[in-house]
């Protein structure tokens, strides 16, 4: 549901407006921009995770770190049952079963666990980037050439073989001119 | 002993009867005031009366603070760095946790029923901020997130991501808004400020350094926009791994959905009245040019 609250949004002043306008209307190219334009050639669907389907367990992570390292659970662990998860698209659940192997168990549960910062949270966010960054991966599609590029592509090879044969040509008359023909 | 039949009890019976107090009557408790240690009285205060054996200690010529007997001193020794530049200058804020939060509400010195504000919290003494020292508010901090668990509406300077995690994963609502320096005072202290009589001023819209902040829906910023607020709310959710609670189906609904206007500093309060305390009255302006200002 898009209107918040069913509240009317607060009249953003107009100078907030000017200022806002002199910040950005010069970022015509920049970090961010370069990445939407790349990422829009490759669309890569962000899937939603229903976090009631997913099996969170939280225990004791590993390495240095005195009392606090062996008190506190910080390490996550997420684990959900691959075949039966009909939130995530058939054939992008078969890719991901055929592209993590090693990650899932003999039941038949994908395992991502993390345990790279002190914080339990932190540790559960990265546990569902990895879940998102797997799906992603999994649901990428091949790259199809549009008529564009494939006209593109056959100008180019023409252009190509044109090329080859006036070198081919040039050759052949260097060669001839060494000849010398006794008339 | 039988009971008394006065109220104050026993205690009152007894003094009934006793001499009136005076200086005469009075002394502190034994062992309550313990004689200082006079120097130059004899005994163990005199003789050298704690200042050493000659040299400059006994005599009161010690070089200044600082001096290490002619070796460049640590305080000259070190090379000068902008630690401190600009300090005065910067915007602090004080922080709040969860923890504190769930501690204030649970002691009831919070009201979850009505919206939180800065003015409740300095009312609860949940935080004490010092406009004068720089303080630009209140920062919501997550310390205290897998504790807390209560559903408000809670208006602050400064949230980070986990803070506002916790708050609507409890099905709450949170909202950052900028005050300048006298609305913060005014905030903060608003009995003086009514007892003073003067017209509640309009809130002043942030600087061009915090606007970004204020306008940003990941912020939850009181300029933002709330289509993108919702999608926010929904993203977070996504990353932290709950369920959003749908807040339009709940009973505080109403409640929930109060927030202030970018120019008004109390709830329920525009700027421009006067408010007088003593007659309980407020008293709003009709002039059109004070309107046309204060409206803007």
């Amino acid at each position: 549901m898009l209107r918040l609250f069913g509240l009317k949004p607060c009249v953003v002043p107009t100078q907030i407006k000017a200022v806002l306008h002199h910040q950005y209307m010069n970022a015509e190219l920049d970090a961010t921009n370069i990445f939407t334009s790349i990422r829009k050639r490759t669309p890569i669907v962000i899937a939603f995770i229903c976090p009631d389907r997913l099996t969170v367990t939280y225990s004791r992570s590993s390495g240095p770190g005195g009392q606090h390292v062996n008190k506190v659970n910080t390490k996550a662990e997420i684990r959900f049952h691959v075949q039966t998860a009909d939130w995530i698209p058939d054939d992008v659940r078969n890719k991901i079963i055929i592209q993590n192997k090693n990650r899932i168990n003999k039941v038949g549960e994908l395992l991502v666990t993390s345990e790279a910062s002190r914080s339990q949270q932190q540790n559960l966010n990265d546990c569902l980037q990895k879940i998102q960054d797997i799906i992603a991966e999994a649901s990428q599609k091949p790259h199809e050439p549009t008529e564009e590029d494939i006209a593109i592509r056959r100008a180019r090879l023409d252009y190509m073989n044109k090329e080859r044969l006036k070198q081919k040509k040039i050759h052949s008359v260097i060669k001839q001119s060494r000849k010398v023909d006794f008339d | 002993m039988s009971a008394s039949k006065t109220t104050g009890g026993k205690a009152i019976d007894i003094l009934r009867n006793l001499p009136r107090i005076s200086l005469a009557n009075l002394r502190p408790n034994p062992g309550a005031r313990k004689t200082e240690r006079r120097r130059g009285r004899g005994a163990h205060g005199g003789n050298k009366s704690g200042r050493g054996h000659k040299g400059e200690r006994q005599r009161g010529n010690r070089p200044r603070l600082g001096f290490e007997g002619g070796q460049t001193p640590f305080y000259l020794a070190i090379p000068k760095y902008g630690y401190n530049e600009g300090h005065s200058l910067r915007p602090q804020y004080q922080p709040l946790s969860l923890r504190r939060l769930q501690y204030l509400i649970d002691l009831g010195r919070v009201d979850t029923s009505q919206p939180i504000d800065l003015t409740q919290l300095v009312n609860g003494r949940g935080v004490t901020v010092q406009p004068l020292k720089r303080d630009y508010g209140v920062h919501l901090v997550e310390e205290g997130a897998d504790i807390f668990s209560a559903k408000i509406n809670i208006e602050v300077q400064r949230a980070t991501e986990g803070a506002v995690a916790a708050i609507e994963r409890n099905g709450g609502v949170i909202t950052t808004g900028f005050y300048d320096f006298r609305s913060l005072t005014i905030l903060c202290k608003p009995v003086p400020f009514f007892l003073s009589g003067q017209p509640i001023p309009k809130r002043m819209l942030p600087g061009e350094d915090m606007v970004r902040y204020y306008t940003g829906a990941e912020n939850r910023g009181y300029l933002s926009d709330p289509e993108e607020v919702e999608r926010a709310r929904q993203e977070l959710a996504q990353k932290y791994g709950y369920v959003l609670p749908d807040i339009s189906k709940d009973e505080l609904f109403h409640m929930l959905s109060i927030r202030k206007d970018c120019r008004q500093i109390f709830f329920g309060l525009a700027p421009g009245w006067v408010v007088n305390m003593a007659e309980r009255k407020i008293l709003k302006p009709t002039d059109e040019k004070l309107l046309r200002y204060y409206g803007s």
